[in-house]
């Protein structure tokens, strides 16, 4: 009995992927099969509520779709208008006056008026649980001129206002729309929540009473898989019709007929960092992270580790930032003047990893050039977020780690020095108070600069930039070239 | 033992897993290649020259790395078969020779053994993972702990049979204590079974060992197992299948030898068979 149970298990594992996807291939053709769409997603939402939950999920399935902001940001990262008309700023860069769009509902019927926006911006002081809301302290006050008007007064200068408000804290709630953020998200989108199958897939409907164009397709389902293959063969099957995020860059060539599929290359705002404790050795030695730094072939462990897909960018700045330099130059590949650096000694170090792909793929690559200048490392790789975030994130029990930082602008958090990091450089700090407050021109010269300064600290490793791969059935069209905002954009999605 | 023919699959059995064994003591020694060693110029190199096998995504040469997770198989079973006879059997012969009196003492050992029975494998590696950190050594420990029953059942079952038997009276007659008994008469008649049930175990074991590799719970990377290299060959299933079939051949063969093996060992060791050399003489 015994035996012929794990030999099921087993065969289960192999064959479950096949089956996984032959299974949801029959839901998905219903009615409607012309107007609906369905997209796979890696991570499923705990809940719906990005007020108090964190997680790159959330804002990913509901920003832009269900809530909108003030503003929003396109594709090449340029902030644009959305329920905001149009905005003009007070010379001393402290008074934000919003002039707001006209006629907009919210999905529950009631109209969005000024009171809205004072609602709102408000809440993010007194009800947000998330750590990024420190970013709006800027605000000083917010008030309703009339109905259509509200404008925002600043404390001082500050050029991350307005980005803040493109990403999930300038999201628009309706007052009387907050009850069970939860479960019911109430917003002025295209979009509203439909069916929310738990472990399963979200469903979102489209918004008949939306102010703008009207989306091309009447529903799109956002399904969830754990599985990077399970999610390829899904496409394969006809279970969805596009891949929002390829897990596995080798398994590409599966969708290289240009008959059946549509594949966007495009970039995204995450790092995958190669982080070093600053705080404790061997890592507290500029000397040692910056061996590591010299003994990383990057261009080998992208081609291995991702498939060559990606970029170098040796700096926590992606390329769609205005303050972008290829910082690739800083510490080309040299194991030589990387065993110069250690000065003869070894190290053994413990890489705690997140049990995800490309952090898996990476580790491996990390180990044999590292081992190639006297550094053991070994490789522990946790479940991740529940494990990671505790063990490394929150205690930072570590001495390299590899994790994606996708957060928009995030350069910040090497600032903050009980960040997992551990790094503390007073003079990063200012640079990047001075850039918050300068002019355009002075906010990009100081974060040039501060890039620079945490590639010479070597404060962490830069291997790369993550890539945006979608793949998608031919004939879906409007799929978003890069994924630089908080959230998936479906409301230029449509089917021929 | 003399003149009584091997059969087939004792002889097959036997084969094939001194093929894993001699490839496991070899990679001690020698490898074609360093079997961790990433080489971004020889990705997917084709079969040929010095890679006879080929090279995965890594370019690390698949030969080099079948050899070491063959060392990497046979310690995971070696320890988690041990943990499980040396546990389980202790507590299997002392249920089976627990007098009637202290029947409950049986009961409770049995019972506690179909709860645990009842746990899969997986699972418990999976929670043990989960909370210890994955890595070969949790995979090991749980492995061995959900192979225990296994051991104990059979164990008390063949001890109850020697139990009756007329030497075992015999020795108690003449005031042998319990534990004297287990050393003397019962252990070696049971002996042969429990080498039975234990390539059966290494076998499951195996597959064991290879499915937590595969779901990320078992060995860490980089270290060679058969069952990453499996998980890892996933999304080049379509373009290089090569890199799934070796391991997964290897895994197959593996498991196939123990069982054989198991199988060869019962009828070759079947008590029933033994005419030739008649039972123990009581002492």
């Amino acid at each position: 009995m015994r035996r012929i149970g794990i030999w099921i298990a087993l065969g289960g594992l192999l064959l479950g992927t096949a089956a996984c996807g032959g299974g949801s291939g029959g839901r998905s053709g219903g009615t409607a099969a012309k107007e609906s769409l369905s997209v796979g997603f890696v991570a499923e939402p705990a809940n719906l509520d990005f007020t108090s939950t964190e997680g790159a999920a959330i804002p990913q399935a509901l920003l832009v779709n269900v809530y909108e902001g003030l503003v929003k940001l396109d594709q090449d990262g340029k902030i644009q208008p959305l329920l905001a008309e149009k905005w003009d700023v007070s010379p001393d860069r402290r008074t934000y006056t919003f002039t707001l769009r006209k006629n907009v509902t919210f999905t529950s019927g009631a109209p969005f008026t000024a009171d809205d926006v004072v609602f709102s911006l408000g809440r993010v002081r007194t009800d947000w649980k998330l750590k990024i809301k420190t970013q709006l302290d800027v605000i000083d006050k917010v008030d309703k001129k009339d109905d259509t008007t509200a404008v925002v007064t600043l404390k001082r200068p500050s050029n991350g206002f307005l980005y803040a408000l493109a990403t999930r804290l300038g999201a628009m709630f309706s007052r009387t729309g907050v009850a069970d953020l939860a479960n019911k998200p109430v917003g002025t989108g295209p979009y509203q929540l439909g069916v929310w199958k738990r472990g399963d897939s979200i469903r979102l409907d489209a918004n008949p009473k939306y102010w703008g164009t009207k989306p091309a397709v009447s529903a799109v389902t956002l399904k969830y898989f754990k599985d990077a293959t399970a999610m390829n063969n899904a496409l394969l099957t006809g279970g969805i019709d596009v891949i929002s995020s390829v897990q596995a860059p080798e398994s590409l060539q599966q969708f290289a007929d240009p008959n059946r599929f549509t594949t966007v290359e495009g970039t995204t705002n995450g790092e995958v960092v190669l982080s070093m404790n600053n705080g404790r050795p061997p890592f507290d030695d500029k000397k040692a992270r910056q061996a590591v730094r010299y003994a990383i072939d990057h261009k080998a462990l992208l081609d291995t580790a991702w498939a060559g897909r990606g970029k170098l960018i040796g700096s926590m700045v992606p390329p769609t930032d205005p303050w972008y330099e290829d910082r690739t130059g800083d510490y080309p590949y040299d194991p030589a003047k990387a065993k110069e650096l250690l000065g003869g000694k070894t190290y053994t170090v413990k890489m705690r990893i997140p049990n995800l792909p490309y952090a898996v793929a990476s580790a491996q690559v990390v180990k044999s050039q590292l081992a190639q200048v006297g550094i053991t490392a070994d490789i522990e790789p946790l479940e991740f977020p529940a494990r990671w975030l505790d063990v490394v994130f929150k205690q930072g029990d570590y001495d390299m780690s590899i994790i994606n930082h996708v957060e928009p602008r995030d350069m910040g958090i090497f600032a903050d020095k009980s960040y997992y990091f551990r790094y503390d450089n007073p003079e990063f700090g200012k640079l990047l108070a001075s850039a918050d407050e300068g002019s355009e021109q002075q906010q990009s010269d100081d974060l040039k600069q501060a890039a620079k300064l945490l590639s010479d600290d070597a404060a962490a490793d830069w291997l790369f930039l993550f890539p945006n791969l979608i793949v998608a059935r031919k004939g879906v069209t409007g799929l978003p070239q890069n994924a630089i905002a908080e959230s998936f954009d479906f409301t230029g999605l449509a089917k021929q | 033992m003399s003149g009584r023919r091997l059969n087939l699959g004792l002889v097959t059995g036997g084969a094939l897993v001194g093929v894993v064994v001699a490839a496991a003591l070899v990679s001690f020694v020698w490898t074609p290649h360093d079997p961790t060693l990433v080489d971004a110029a020889g990705k997917l190199r084709e079969p040929g020259g010095g890679y006879l096998l080929g090279a995965d995504k890594f370019g690390r040469d698949t030969l080099s790395q079948l050899m070491v997770g063959a060392r990497t198989t046979l310690y995971v079973g070696v320890v988690a078969v041990g943990i499980a006879a040396v546990v389980g059997t202790p507590l299997g012969v002392a249920a089976g020779m627990a007098p009637r009196s202290r029947g409950w003492l049986s009961e409770l050992i049995m019972r506690v053994n179909d709860l645990v029975f009842a746990f899969p494998a997986l699972l418990l590696a999976v929670m043990l993972g989960a909370v210890y950190g994955a890595g070969t050594l949790t995979a090991m420990i749980a492995i061995g702990v959900a192979t225990v029953p296994a051991f104990a059942r059979v164990a008390r079952a063949a001890t109850m049979q020697v139990m009756v038997t007329d030497y075992v009276l015999a020795a108690r007659a003449a005031g042998r204590r319990g534990p004297a008994i287990a050393m003397r008469h019962v252990l070696p008649n049971i002996g042969s079974l429990l080498i039975v049930q234990a390539s059966v175990s290494f076998a499951i074991a195996i597959l064991a060992e290879a499915a937590l590799s595969f779901l990320g719970f078992g060995t860490r990377p980089p270290t060679p197992s058969w069952g990453r290299m499996l998980q890892e060959s996933q999304e080049l299933l379509f373009s290089t299948p090569r890199l799934a079939l070796w391991p997964g051949l290897a895994i197959a063969l593996a498991v196939l030898g123990f069982n054989l093996l198991g199988d060869g060992l019962r009828d070759h060791l079947d008590p029933k068979l033994r005419s030739a050399r008649g039972q123990e003489e009581p002492c």
